[in-house]
């Protein structure tokens, strides 16, 4: 169906004129239709009457003195006028008198009584008016004049005013047309040229665009000069965002240079420390070594405790530097991404690590794993430290539960290790992977602190995320991620752009 | 109310039950009723009124298309004479038919007469046939007073008179000679020549 709503604003405009003039002519055209008939009948009743008194004046002599050839000589004048159909002249008591016909073989309806007190009566009937007149004379009633008249001059009247109506009506549309057409140039062509504006940046992203001014102080030209006013503000911000956004790019850029300098300073000092002090460490043993093995059994037994003590230091001293020589040596590493098989990776783990569930019983719960693009050495640390670690917070449980596992969260793979060991509070749960933080007592469960900080460096520098579920003594879960494209998670998602 | 002669009545309810003969009883003593309250016309309205019933109603209706001078005798007289000279045709269809009209705020009255000198005191003189003797001289005796001389006697016309009923078949018709009433001041309107069967405009007298 045709939609005014839908329709351009020109073709809007020129509608909207000719809807206008249209619908006031038409009325206009109506009421004065309406009004021409009107009249017009009021009129052709108004002349019959006359027709009918002339006539009637005119026979009174006739009817009095009973001469009805006169009245017919009177009455023959009506043939000057064609719509009258019949006139008859009727004596009071109701006798007709005289008559006069147009068409001779039509015999006219008896005449509408008048009522009492009037002296003239009509009817419209049928495409014709009939009219009775009495006809006084010195305030007696003489003759009764009965006469019809066609409407034919009215309908010819209907005929020329609808065509009348119809021509101007045609006319003032075209006229509607054509001055719309004016209107156009003034209203709707800058309304158009600003809506194409509006496309042309709205398609183009293009703030440089402007509306062809006009000069009218109207409010189109308020518009238009408005909106150019905005795009020249969207430009001056755009221009000024863009401004901000290389300048701090390039902050990030030096930032970024500055922070990977010192970096690498920090590993390299880092590692140089600990490589070093291995050298005077070693010293310390091999000296403290000989000192036990020549000279123990000329010392006294205090001095040995105290000896055996070093050695201890020396020893836990030295599985520290070689903890933070292997975290120092993550950051230094490039990765070497290859197709891994996690289950075969998991396997040689458990092996390696047979020696200490020596005497244990332990129920391993392996689930199969899917193979993934990563660096296998680097993972295979983070199985050992997980699960040595699950070994190591579960040896004192009577049947030691440990479980490795796949499960899908959110579209990505979580590999998971749990065991039913000493667990933690969940309440430092982000202490858990910090160099040196511990959640337990050395007394309880021996450590350096740094393996949960290494397996986290491995997997952050996959682009991965690791984190633990856990409850004192109810057992620790840990999870790790290792795919960047966990789409919708957004911690995963911020882990794998601003890794490393 | 018109208010009928004894005679008149009697007339009426006599003709008025010879009209209703063979209808019923009701019907009669209506119309009976209806006449007696005195509907004018009644009469015509039930049968074909007699000669002189139609000739009374033409006396009197000659008068509406009639001007009398101003300074006539009817100026002086308080009421509008209709007279008669000679015997009395119209029996009492002219009173009946005067009765209670006027004419120029004057009460129209019938008159018999017998002399034509107390014809000018008329404003009509309906000559009756019983005149016809006499008739030149009542006309030398009216002179040129303004007196509308009518008459059914025949070449009434072209003997000085002015109206002259004429039969034509069993209509009644007349005729004018409005020569002789110019003389006598009158003028008779073009409605009544219309209607007329035949106009003279000579006012010779003669045989």
């Amino acid at each position: 169906m045709f939609s005014l709503r839908d329709c351009s604003i020109p073709s809007k405009l020129t509608w909207m004129n000719m809807l206008v003039s249209g619908t006031a002519l038409l009325l206009a055209g109506t009421g004065l239709f309406a009004y021409d008939l009107y009249s017009f009948r009021v009129g052709t009743v108004r002349d019959l009457g006359i027709q009918a008194q002339i006539i009637g004046s005119n026979s009174i002599s006739a009817v009095l003195f009973d001469d009805s050839r006169s009245a017919e000589t009177t009455l023959s004048a009506l043939q000057a006028a064609p719509h009258v159909m019949s006139a008859e002249i009727y004596t009071p008591d109701g006798a007709a008198f005289a008559g006069y016909r147009r068409d001779r073989s039509e015999s006219p309806p008896p005449p509408p009584a008048i009522p009492v007190g009037q002296a003239e009566i009509y009817r419209f009937q049928s495409g014709q008016v009939a009219l009775v007149r009495s006809i006084t004379f010195h305030g007696k009633p003489v003759a009764t004049v009965y006469m019809r008249s066609d409407l034919g001059a009215m309908h010819a009247r209907e005929r020329d005013f609808a065509i009348i109506v119809a021509t101007v009506f045609l006319m003032s549309l075209l006229a509607a047309m054509w001055m719309s057409s004016s209107t156009r140039q003034s209203i709707a062509e800058p309304i158009v040229c600003l809506a194409q504006t509006a496309q042309i940046v709205l398609n183009e992203k293009n703030y440089s665009v402007r509306a062809p001014a006009n000069d009218g102080r109207n409010e189109i030209g308020l518009l238009i000069s408005t909106f150019n006013e905005m795009l020249a503000q969207i430009q001056e911000r755009d221009a000024a965002l863009g401004k901000a956004r290389d300048h701090l790019e390039q902050q990030v850029q030096e930032r970024t240079a500055q922070l990977n300098v010192a970096n690498a300073d920090l590993e390299a000092f880092s590692y140089s420390v600990s490589h070093d002090l291995r050298a005077p460490l070693r010293h310390i043993a091999g000296f403290s070594r000989i000192l036990s093995e020549e000279y123990g059994s000329k010392m006294e037994p205090e001095a040995q405790r105290h000896l055996n003590r070093i050695l201890d230091g020396v020893k836990k001293m030295s599985g520290l530097i070689e903890d933070l020589l292997k975290l120092a040596q993550i950051g230094r590493k490039e990765l070497v991404r290859v197709n891994t098989d996690l289950n075969s990776l998991l396997k040689d783990v458990v092996v390696d690590l047979q020696p200490e569930c020596r005497g244990r019983q332990i129920d391993w719960q392996i689930g199969n794993l899917s193979s993934v693009e990563c660096d296998a050495g680097l993972i295979k640390q983070v199985f050992a430290n997980l699960i040595s670690n699950a070994l190591k917070y579960s040896r004192r449980r009577e049947v030691t539960l440990i479980e490795v596992g796949q499960v899908e969260k959110d579209g990505a793979s979580v590999i998971f290790v749990r065991d039913n060991g000493a667990g933690f509070d969940e309440r430092y749960a982000d202490k858990l992977f910090g160099v040196f933080q511990r959640l337990h007592r050395a007394e309880d469960f021996e450590g350096t602190g740094v393996g949960l900080s290494t397996v986290q460096r491995i997997i952050k520098k996959h682009g991965g995320e690791i984190w633990a579920k856990g409850e004192v003594n109810k057992g620790a879960t840990f999870f790790f991620a290792l795919a960047a494209n966990r789409r919708g998670h957004a911690q995963t998602r911020k882990a794998a752009t601003g890794g490393y | 109310m018109k208010v009928l002669s004894p005679t008149d009545a009697l007339r009426c309810i006599r003709r008025c039950i010879s009209q209703s003969r063979g209808h019923r009883r009701g019907l009669a003593a209506v119309a009976v009723a209806w006449a007696l309250i005195g509907i004018p016309s009644v009469q015509g309205q039930h049968a074909k009124p007699s000669e002189y019933e139609v000739k009374a109603t033409y006396l009197y209706n000659f008068s509406r298309f009639v001007e009398w001078p101003a300074q006539g005798v009817q100026t002086h007289s308080d009421s509008f004479a209709i007279c008669v000279l000679g015997d009395n045709p119209f029996g009492p269809a002219l009173n009946a038919t005067v009765a209670q009209e006027t004419i120029s705020g004057k009460s129209v009255v019938a008159k018999e007469i017998s002399a034509p000198q107390d014809a000018v005191n008329c404003s009509v003189l309906f000559i009756s046939s019983s005149e016809a003797k006499r008739l030149k001289e009542i006309l030398t005796s009216l002179g040129t007073a303004s007196v509308l001389t009518v008459s059914d006697l025949p070449k009434f016309t072209q003997h000085g008179g002015m109206v002259e009923f004429i039969l034509d078949g069993n209509k009644v018709r007349f005729e004018v000679n409005s020569a002789t009433a110019e003389r006598a001041g009158l003028t008779l309107s073009s409605e009544l020549l219309k209607v007329a069967v035949n106009v003279r405009r000579s006012a010779q007298f003669g045989d």
